[in-house]
């Protein structure tokens, strides 16, 4: 048993078996392989990615391209640690929180550039407002794929039951506000069954919030990201409505309640549209999809993101940006919107919609799809996401309280994340 | 306290050890039922203790989607290696720490316990450097020569070194009279008394290493590699959610055979550490 | 206790001038832990100086920036406003864990180590959490630890109102150490049962005769002669409470507030979330030198609390 020669021995099989796999491949010239990290390993997206990956191979016989599942909840720790050991990825998908954070940091690779010089690219198409949170002084520099709008599910079985009003109803009556969704989420809740559900937020994830306050005009930072808004009118009003729909109308599932709509326990829920697919089909109940109400400062949507980005410390980041540009021309966005909704203009009509989402009817798409991605503001980021958000998270709990003081919770949340705001 | 129980006290301790089960087995209940459920019943509110419909084909799915056989050999092997491994690194070391008389002995051992304070957390960037220099990213070697040699072996070496502190040293005292060289000793006489301190090693190190989590998910990238913890949050639905019914399934076929072992072994475990005279 | 025994020197073997008797053991030794000292220089040592060498630095991962900055991280520790609440966290959480760890794992050994008909059942269901899925054991307790869950739903049958056990500071402390303690107390019930069973029953039999009541018998014969594994697997759960966190990553993301933010979480979330390399290489130190502390204080008392050593 000596532990010396049994490493030794083992770096030596590395050190014979790492030139042996080089000199197979070295008769392609300049093999590349591209590895990029994602957050899904469904089989369907991998099966399609993988197409993808085949395709480009036809025109650039020495690239292979590989998918690396990261698991979800943990995706962002999991591709910094890899950074931070010197491993980075030559992709890699990313989430709209934390896009300031990799477009500011310098750690992406231009795309802007090879998106123009690819044949038939039409980068024109790709609206201003879905690439705003991905582009720095006039560069892309990472491209949203998945643009997926935030929208209300209704239960009509179990409004009807209480007697309230149905969305349906009131959108044709011109009243879908949020004052009467709250009233008929309370009807419900007070029947023993949940109201409105705002998805994933479980007084945690309060950026899913913006699904609300973005109704009153509110926002957690101002637009240039320097100063926190959160003491102003609109998010205290925001806020003081939510934490009445909880404590008083007992609208929204309080603190530590757990109610999950697609159950069926529940009268509406906001989330994104993809979620069609929780639908229970074994025990189905009348369902309804419809924009998000009107809130005081009018009529507004909000959108998700997911972007995917080159790194910029990869030997071959410029192939790799080619293959961005592969993957996301119009052929292959096509494609990938039956999984992640294209922000491409020619994409986002209702024919090629409907395909992608056969669960909903034309309608759901023109008003809830179509509209929601031309017009939505993306859900709040910053630069140091992470950090802030534990920060606010931390400072709400102290608002979701029935007796809870709320300009004051507000102020001293502005006073932690201001300087962070200001980094 | 080994005296035969009146039959009144014998129920009593029944009712008792039965209210205290809840907490214990309530949570592996739920996993090992919500593994045949439909996924929209698995966050029905209240839980179902009893699922109303079945669905068994998760079971199939598990193998489907993902390599799980690849992934349990995989996680099979690694603990494997690390237990085989730890047992003979930590006999010999806790030997010596025990028995033999060497410069600087005392100085080493206080180094050799620093491995027993610091979380994996910590030391995980560098050795993921380290590992990246070496050209082992991607291979099950971190996972196997760390717990062997580093960290995760020095509660090994203590147990190890507690139990032989504990032996009478008669027996080897003869045999080196006899003339018997010291690894002789510690090979034909020594190690064959320790079994019972060996196997309890045995069972935490294998566990520790079966339900590593953390080093897999930064050391391995390609599937067929994953160790079965990490394979598990790999069941995805198409926007990124987690198939519960799946992941539950494939949660149950991971505990279980850890627990027919157990089964199994329990009273040779419990005893074997008796012995050990476990001492601080 | 002396670390090293002192054995005794065989005689009438022939050996080289050299080659004395000490000689020949000092190699012994030194080959005998050679595997481990090697593994421990490379995989603890090595990355300790590492991780001290980037607490003298400010790491921005995606930015790729590595500046020397001297103290300056150690500096902010002195300034981090949270910082005093996380170690008061922290040390809640690891005394109550330990505290009802132990007792749990004693109490549980003492009922286990009787003489019944299925006890190895039992045994084998109190282990069985220990080798249950993490991320299926936390799911489980979210759920029962909800306001409207399994556990307030038992109280209200008692007419019992339950609290919101994961939004209040008090119960939400409560609820992450007990549901960690489940988890794996386990392991020291087994420990705690190997010991019990190690201890001679004439002692019992003895104080039976004299008419000590059971009791007595436990606080004056059992206490005393299991101690060594006490101070063990104090050790032990002390070291691992300090480096808990993904229970309390699902559960509370550290919630209420900062209430449940223990170091391990907050270095993890300094490095690994909000990507300061440097800053969670500080706390990594300082969480290293806090641990060294304890187990030192702990190997010390032990003279003092526990009966005997061999």
């Amino acid at each position: 048993m000596n532990y010396h020669r049994t490493l030794r021995s083992a770096v030596a099989a590395l050190a014979v078996a790492v030139p042996l796999c080089w000199s197979g491949i070295a008769n392609a010239q300049d093999a590349v392989n591209l590895r990029m990290t994602i957050w899904s390993a469904n089989e369907a997206h991998l099966k399609l990615f993988n197409e993808i990956a085949a395709g480009f191979k036809k025109d650039h016989p020495n690239v292979t391209v590989t998918y690396e599942s990261l698991p979800f909840e943990t995706y962002t720790t999991a591709l910094t640690t890899q950074i931070a050991g010197g491993n980075a990825p030559d992709m890699a998908w990313i989430f709209e929180t934390a896009a300031y954070d990799f477009v500011n940091s310098g750690a992406l690779y231009p795309l802007t550039d090879t998106l123009k010089a690819t044949k038939g690219y039409n980068a024109e198409e790709l609206s201003a407002t879905a690439a705003e949170r991905w582009t720095k002084d006039g560069k892309l520099f990472a491209y949203p794929f998945s643009t997926s709008p935030f929208a209300m599910f209704v239960n009509n079985d179990l409004i009807k039951a209480s007697g309230a009003k149905t969305p349906a109803e009131m959108i044709a009556a011109n009243q879908w506000t949020w004052d009467n969704a709250i009233a008929t989420a309370s009807t419900v809740g007070k029947t023993g069954k949940g109201g409105l559900i705002v998805r994933d937020f479980n007084y945690q994830i309060w950026q899913n919030l913006a699904s609300v306050w973005n109704g009153w005009g509110a926002s957690p930072w101002s637009a240039d990201g320097k100063t926190c808004t959160m003491t102003e009118k609109p998010m205290v009003d925001a806020l003081t409505f939510i934490h009445d729909a909880v404590f008083k109308n007992k609208a929204m599932p309080g603190p530590g309640e757990s109610v999950d709509f697609f159950a069926g326990n529940a009268a509406m829920t906001i989330t994104q549209i993809s979620r069609a697919s929780l639908l229970p089909k074994d025990k189905p109940f009348a369902w309804d999809l419809v924009p998000l109400p009107k809130g005081p400062a009018g009529n507004y949507a909000l959108i998700g993101q997911a972007g995917v980005g080159v790194m910029q410390s990869g030997k071959n980041a410029k192939t790799a940006a080619e293959f961005v540009a592969y993957m996301t021309n119009p052929e292959n966005s096509a494609k990938l919107s039956q999984f992640f909704p294209s922000a491409r203009k020619s994409l986002l009509n209702a024919e090629v919609l409907k395909k992608t989402n056969p669960l909903l009817s034309q309608e759901q798409i023109d008003k809830v799809v179509i509209s929601g991605i031309a017009t939505g503001k993306v859900i709040p980021g910053h630069t140091g996401f992470a950090q802030i958000q534990q920060v606010v998270r931390s400072g709400l709990d102290a608002v979701w309280r029935p007796d809870a003081n709320i300009p004051a919770a507000l102020q001293q949340i502005c006073g932690q994340i201001g300087p962070l705001l200001k980094r | 306290m080994k005296a035969e129980l009146s039959p009144r006290r014998q129920v009593f301790l029944y009712g008792l050890l039965c209210v205290l089960l809840i907490p214990f087995v309530f949570p592996t209940w739920w996993m090992v039922t919500s593994s045949v459920k439909p996924i929209s019943d698995i966050f029905a509110f209240p839980p179902q203790l009893v699922p109303e419909s079945y669905d068994w084909t998760t079971y199939s799915k598990v193998f489907e989607l993902q390599p799980f056989v690849k992934q349990y050999w995989n996680s099979a092997y690694v603990a494997a290696l690390v237990t085989v491994g730890t047992m003979i690194v930590s006999s010999m070391a806790g030997y010596a720490f025990a028995r033999i008389k060497f410069p600087f002995a005392n100085a080493i051992f206080v180094v050799v316990l620093l491995g027993l304070l610091i979380p994996s957390e910590v030391t995980i960037v560098p050795l993921f450097q380290m590992f990246l220099k070496a050209g082992m990213v991607n291979t099950h070697w971190p996972l196997i020569l760390v717990p062997i040699f580093g960290a995760p072996s020095v509660f090994a070496t203590f147990v190890m070194r507690q139990f032989f502190i504990a032996l009478p040293v008669e027996l080897e005292e003869a045999a080196r009279v006899d003339g018997l060289g010291r690894f002789k000793i510690f090979r034909k006489i020594a190690l064959p008394l320790a079994r019972p301190a060996l196997a309890s090693v045995a069972i935490f190190t294998f566990l520790h290493s079966w339900n590593l989590y953390l080093e897999p998910i930064v050391f391995l990238s390609s599937a067929d590699k994953f160790t079965l913890p990490q394979a598990l949050t790999q069941y995805t639905d198409a926007y990124g959610g987690p198939m519960w019914n799946i992941q539950l399934a494939a949660a149950t076929l991971t505990a279980l055979p850890v627990l027919i072992v157990f089964i199994i072994a329990q009273k040779q475990f419990v005893e074997g550490l008796a012995h050990t005279g476990l001492k601080g | 206790m002396a670390v090293v025994q002192q054995t005794a020197r065989p005689e009438g073997r022939s050996s080289s001038s050299f080659w004395t008797i000490a000689r020949r053991d000092s190699l012994a030794g030194f080959l005998f832990i050679a595997p481990q000292l090697i593994g421990i220089t490379l995989f603890v040592l090595i990355p300790l100086c590492l991780v001290f060498w980037y607490s003298l630095h400010e790491w921005n991962v995606l930015a790729n920036t590595f500046t020397y900055t001297g103290l300056a991280n150690y500096q902010m520790l002195l300034e981090d406003t949270s910082l005093p609440s996380v170690l008061g966290a922290t040390a809640i959480f690891s005394a109550g864990l330990v505290i009802f760890n132990l007792s749990l794992a004693l109490l549980l050994a003492v009922l286990l180590n009787q003489k019944l008909a299925g006890i190895t059942i039992f045994r084998t269901l109190f282990f069985s959490p220990v080798v249950v899925s993490l991320v299926a054991w936390t799911i489980v307790w979210g759920f029962l630890l909800q306001k409207n869950g399994g556990i307030n739903g038992v109280l209200l049958v008692f007419g019992i109102e339950g609290p919101n056990w994961l939004r209040e500071p008090v119960t939400a402390m409560i609820s992450v150490i007990v549901v960690q303690v489940f988890k794996n107390v386990g392991l020291n019930m087994i420990l705690f049962l190997a010991a019990l069973q190690g201890v001679p029953n004439e002692l019992y039999e003895a104080a039976r005769i004299d008419g000590a009541p059971r009791f007595k018998q436990f606080r004056r014969i059992t206490l005393p002669l299991i101690s060594p594994t006490i101070l063990l697997t104090s050790i032990i759960t002390i070291v691992g409470s300090l480096q808990v966190f993904a229970q309390i990553a699902v559960l509370t993301q550290g919630g209420p507030g900062l209430t449940t933010t223990v170091l391990v979480y907050y270095l993890y979330q300094q490095a690994f979330q909000f990507h300061f390399f440097g800053y969670g290489s500080t706390l990594s130190i300082m969480l290293f030198v806090i641990v060294a502390v304890l187990t030192f204080a702990q190997w010390q008392m032990r003279k003092r609390i526990v009966f005997y050593e061999s």
